[in-house]
C-alpha cells in the first residue's frame, strides 16, 4: 500500500520537473522570437541552452535509494566495492556531454555580444527591425 | 528521504521558471541581466542535487561570473533601456 | 503592469502543477523514472580502476576520465572551437599600431584610477586567494571533481575582478599586456596538441600506439603514461591535459576583458577618422 502511495508520489514530481523545464523552454523561445532587442535575445538564448543541459542530466537520473556521484571512493577496489559502486551511482556519460555543451555556448555567445557591440558603433541602433531595412 | 530531494528540485525549478518569466518581460536591461544571475543561481542548485558535482563548478563560473559582467560591461556601451 | 505580471508568472505554476497531477492521476504516460543503468555507462564505470578489464583508465574519477581518455577527441574539437571564438572577438576589436598612442593619452588624462582605497586593498587579497583555487581545482582533475576547464573558468574571474576595481592599467603594469596573454593562451594549446603526439612518437621504442592514447591497451601496447606519483594516482596523461587547458581557458578570458575595458571615445574617433575619407 504504501508502495504504491510513494510510486505516485515519485511519478508526480517526476512529472512535475519535466513540465516546468518544457515551460522554461516554451518562454525562452518566445522571448528569441517576439523581442526587438539584440541583448534581450541574447539573455533568452542564454536561458535555452542552460535548460537544455538541465534536461540531460535530468535522463540520467535514477530511481534508487543511495544514490551517489560517479566518483570511486577507494584506489584499490575490490569486486564487491565496484558491484556496489554500478548499484549506487548516477550516470557519468550525460555529465561530459554537457560540460561540452557549456563550452561551446559560451564560445558563440562571445563572439555574438562582440559583433553587437560592433554594428551598434556603426548604426548607432540595436533594434532589429532598423537593422533590417539597411541596404548594402 | 529520496522524497525530500525530488521535493527541493522541484521548489527551486519552479523558482528558476519565475525569475526566467521576469527576465525576458522585463524592459529594463539591467533588471533582466540581474533576474537572469538569479535563475542561474537555483540552476546551480538543480545541477547539485541531481549529483553532479563537475558540472556545479564550470556552471557557476560561467553564468554567474561571466555572462553578467559580459553582459553589463556591453549595457554601458550601448543603450539601457529597450524600445517598445 | 508590474501586478499583471506577477500573476502571470503564479499562474504558470499553478498551470504546470494541475497537468502534472492529471497526467499522473490517469497514468497516461506510465511509470516514468528508470530503475536501471544503461549498458554503455556499466562499460565505462567498470573500467576504471581495476586491471582486469581492457578500458584501463587508472583514474577513480568518471566524469574526467570520459572527457580526456574514452571521449578525448570530442574534448580536442571543443577547445578548438573556444580558440576560434576568441580570435574572432579579437578580430573584431582590434586597434591598428598607429592608433594605440590613443590609450596612451588617456591613461595620462586619468589623475587616480580605479576605486577607493579600501576597494583596492581588500581586491588584492581576493585576487590571491582565487589564483590559488583555481590552480587546486585544476591539479586535482584526475581524483576529484574539478578539471582543466573548471579551473580555467575559475581563474578568469581573477582579471576581471582586477580590471574593475583597479583599473586596465594597473593589470598592464603588473606583466599582463594583450600581447602576452595571447601567447600564453597559444602556449596552452601547443602543449594539448604535443601530448596528443606523444604516442605516435614513442613507437620507436617498441610496440604500437594510436593518436590521443593514454595507457598500453592489449591490441596497442606501449610504453604509455605514468600512472602513480609516490601513493597519489596520476591518470596518465589526464593530469597534463588539465594543466594545458587551465592555462589555456584562462590566459584567453584575460585578453577579452583588456580589450572590453578601452573606452568607447576611442572607438568613435577611429570610425569618424575612417568615414571621413
Amino acid at each position: 500500500m504504501s508502495n504504491s502511495i510513494e510510486l505516485f508520489i515519485v511519478t508526480f514530481l517526476w512529472t512535475y520537473i519535466y513540465l516546468a523545464l518544457l515551460a522554461i523552454i516554451g518562454l525562452a523561445i518566445y522571448g528569441i522570437v517576439f523581442r526587438p532587442n539584440i541583448l534581450k535575445k541574447i539573455i533568452a538564448l542564454t536561458i535555452l541552452g542552460d535548460t537544455a543541459n538541465i534536461f540531460m542530466i535530468y535522463v540520467g537520473y535514477r530511481y534508487a535509494y543511495p544514490l551517489k556521484p560517479p566518483i570511486l571512493w577507494s584506489w584499490e577496489p575490490t569486486p564487491e566495492d565496484i558491484s556496489t559502486f554500478l548499484a549506487q551511482s548516477v550516470d557519468p556519460l550525460p555529465q561530459a556531454l554537457v560540460i561540452t555543451a557549456i563550452v561551446i555556448n559560451l564560445a558563440v555567445t562571445l563572439l555574438i555580444c562582440f559583433i553587437a557591440v560592433q554594428a551598434y558603433r556603426l548604426y548607432h541602433s540595436l533594434d532589429v527591425r532598423d537593422l533590417a531595412k539597411l541596404k548594402g | 528521504m529520496y522524497i525530500l530531494h525530488l521535493i527541493m528540485t522541484a521548489i527551486c525549478l519552479t523558482l528558476a521558471l519565475v525569475f526566467a518569466y521576469l527576465a525576458i518581460v522585463s524592459k529594463d536591461l539591467l533588471m533582466a541581466v540581474v533576474f537572469s544571475a538569479a535563475q542561474s543561481i537555483f540552476y546551480a542548485l538543480v545541477f547539485y542535487l541531481l549529483l553532479a558535482p563537475d558540472i556545479v563548478l564550470a556552471y557557476v563560473a560561467v553564468s554567474v561570473g561571466i555572462y553578467s559582467a559580459l553582459l553589463v560591461f556591453i549595457i554601458r556601451k550601448t543603450e539601457r533601456y529597450e524600445k517598445v | 503592469m508590474k501586478r499583471m505580471e506577477h500573476i502571470i508568472a503564479v499562474g504558470m505554476v499553478l498551470a504546470v502543477a494541475l497537468i502534472a497531477y492529471f497526467i499522473t492521476h490517469t497514468w497516461a504516460l506510465g511509470p516514468i523514472p528508470p530503475v536501471e543503468l544503461r549498458g554503455i555507462a556499466k562499460l565505462y564505470l567498470r573500467g576504471m580502476m581495476s586491471k582486469t578489464t581492457p578500458f584501463y583508465v587508472s583514474s577513480p574519477e568518471a566524469v574526467t576520465s570520459i572527457l580526456w581518455d574514452y571521449r578525448g577527441l570530442d574534448t580536442l574539437y571543443e577547445t578548438a572551437v573556444f580558440f576560434l571564438a576568441i580570435i574572432g572577438s579579437v578580430t573584431v576589436f582590434r586597434l591598428l599600431r598607429e592608433h594605440e598612442h590613443m590609450v596612451e593619452e588617456h591613461r595620462k588624462e586619468i589623475k587616480v584610477p580605479g576605486m577607493t582605497l579600501i576597494v583596492k586593498l581588500i581586491t588584492k587579497l581576493t585576487f590571491t586567494i582565487i589564483m590559488v583555487i583555481a590552480a587546486a581545482i585544476a591539479l586535482h582533475g584526475q581524483i576529484t571533481p574539478g578539471g582543466g576547464f573548471q579551473g580555467g573558468a575559475a581563474l578568469a574571474v581573477a582579471p576581471l575582478l582586477a580590471v574593475a576595481a583597479l583599473s586596465r592599467y594597473f593589470v598592464e603594469d603588473v606583466g599582463l599586456k594583450e600581447r602576452t596573454a595571447l601567447a600564453l593562451r597559444t602556449l596552452g594549446l601547443a602543449i594539448i596538441g604535443l601530448i596528443a603526439l606523444v604516442p605516435l612518437m614513442l613507437i620507436g621504442l617498441g610496440g604500437i600506439a594510436y593518436f590521443m592514447q593514454n595507457l598500453p591497451k592489449p591490441w596497442a601496447r606501449y610504453v604509455g603514461f605514468p600512472q602513480w606519483l609516490y601513493d597519489v594516482p596520476l591518470g596518465g596523461s589526464l593530469f597534463f591535459y588539465n594543466v594545458a587547458e587551465c592555462l589555456a581557458v584562462g590566459a584567453g578570458f584575460t585578453v577579452l576583458f583588456l580589450l572590453l575595458s578601452i573606452p568607447e571615445k576611442i572607438y568613435m574617433k577611429v570610425i569618424e577618422g575612417e568615414k571621413g575619407e
